[in-house]
């Protein structure tokens, strides 16, 4: 028991740590959906800056519409990230909130040690706290996958972006305008990039 | 999880309803948490119990940022307005708590150190949050004999904790009252049995009375807007409280 005892003491710092790392994951992310929004109105522009231009940005049309396809893929990738998020950001509250009610039983246990009850308590305890680790673990698997989903999706995002930009050129008269919102669209596909790149960084996936 | 509901913004300054739980467990009460921001930082308005922590906290994590909160402002002592104490300063030891100072040596209790709690003298205290001016109102013996409410005179929002409060049925779960006189049927009981005493029920309603208020939100049941704010405080006025058939 005594050793049970210390294995759970030892976990505790752990879920306040995980917390506040989870937060700032969840901060991170709703930036990134904000910024996902903007992108969809940005490519509804460049489809209708394409018709615009008609048979002068043929290319540039094509790769708008695939732009807005994007757009729409990423709204839906986000919406999932944001319920993982939640999820975790509520998992992590459970477990801050069942360690604190733990510390209490441990230290009940410290000054009545042979009490039966309690260490039936105790392991109860430790049972219910084996459950959440394994559905963090889980949460956090599927966190870490869904934003490696979102990453590729950006990475196509960007390869489309910058095929915008090029085709942008063959626009003859229009081509000042479609360099703009293909500049742009490019500008919010990279500071999405930068905000996914840093978000798989997280220590908070640095466990199991 | 709970909701959140914004109900005053004005660019970064903002009042936001935390309320409904659907997953809540029916013998606990349904209480309203409200969060304030102005500048970048927050001030939760009676957090909540120890039960019902992980529902608020994910909720509000979703609205804002809760590594930037300043604090808590507990309208009085009462298990259901701040059991969860420990746990937020558990997240964010920086977090100081407002209260009464009837109950600073009561309240570590629920967790906290000496430097958590402002003691908020009888006559109430202005609170800053990043400039903007909040003002706890005293409400004392309504129902606690230490007890306040918090205005913010720029949103025209009354906090008031247990007043107003309504044990609705679950078909009435809208968050602003739409039928006064339909709702305060299940207002009635609740302060003629809470609510201690006539006389600082009188003090209250004259101070409150002269105050402008667009909102008067309660710690339980739905929000008092408009018009109903008035009824309000009318309809309190006449009522006897501090009645018991025992
Ligand atoms: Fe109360
Ligand atoms: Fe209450």
């Amino acid at each position: 028991m005594t050793t049970a005892l210390t294995t759970m003491s030892a976990k505790k710092p752990q879920a306040g740590v995980d917390l506040l790392r989870i937060v700032r994951i969840n901060e991170q992310i709703k930036r990134v959906v904000g910024v996902s929004f903007k992108i969809n109105i940005m490519a509804l522009n460049a489809i209708f800056l394409a018709k615009r231009a008609g048979t002068a940005a043929r290319g540039f049309g094509v790769l708008s519409n695939e732009l807005r396809v994007f757009s729409q893929d990423l709204r839906t990738c986000m919406e999932s990230l944001t319920g993982l998020i939640h999820a975790c950001v509520n998992e992590v509250s459970v477990v801050l909130q069942d360690n604190r009610l733990a510390n209490l039983f441990d230290r009940a246990a410290e000054l009545a040690p042979q009490h039966p009850a309690l260490l039936a308590v105790l392991q109860r305890r430790s049972v219910e706290d084996e459950k959440h680790a394994l559905h963090l673990t889980k949460l956090r698997r599927q966190l870490k996958r869904a934003l490696e989903d979102a990453f590729q999706m950006v990475e196509l995002g960007g390869v489309l972006a910058k095929s915008a930009k090029i085709e942008a050129a063959y626009g003859q008269s229009f081509a000042a305008s479609l360099a703009q919102v293909s500049g742009e669209f490019d500008g919010v596909v990279e500071e999405i990039r930068g905000s996914l790149e840093s978000l798989r960084r997280s220590p908070f996936f640095a466990g199991n | 999880m709970k909701t959140t509901k914004t109900i005053f913004q004005d660019g970064n300054h903002k009042w936001v309803a935390i309320v409904r739980d659907p997953q809540k467990p029916n013998f606990i009460i349904d209480t309203n948490e409200y969060l304030v921001t102005h500048g970048g930082k927050g001030l939760v308005l009676d957090p909540g119990g120890v039960e019902i922590f992980p529902a608020v906290f994910s909720a509000l994590s979703a609205e804002f940022d809760p590594s930037a909160l300043t604090g808590v402002f507990a309208s009085h002592q009462d298990p259901d307005i701040c059991s969860s104490l420990a746990l937020w300063l558990e997240f964010n030891p920086g977090m100081r708590c407002y209260i009464s100072n009837l109950w600073v040596t009561f309240i570590p209790h629920f967790g906290g150190t000496a430097e958590t709690f402002i003691p908020i003298p009888d006559e109430g205290l202005d609170i800053s949050l990043e400039g903007l001016m909040l003002k706890a109102i005293p409400a004392h013996y309504l129902h606690s004999s230490g007890n306040f409410h918090l205005y913010d005179k720029v949103a025209k929002i009354l906090f008031s904790g247990d007043v107003g409060a309504a044990l609705l049925p679950a078909s009435m779960d809208g968050l602003f009252v739409e039928d006064f006189d339909a709702h305060i049927r299940h207002a009635e009981g609740f302060h003629k049995r809470w609510m201690g005493s006539n006389e600082a029920k009188r003090r209250w309603c004259e101070r409150v009375g002269q105050m402008d208020i667009d909102m008067l939100c309660p710690q339980h049941g739905a929000i008092y807007r408009g018009a109903d704010v008035e009824r309000f405080i009318n309809w309190f006025d006449q009522l006897q409280v501090g009645i018991v058939s025992a």
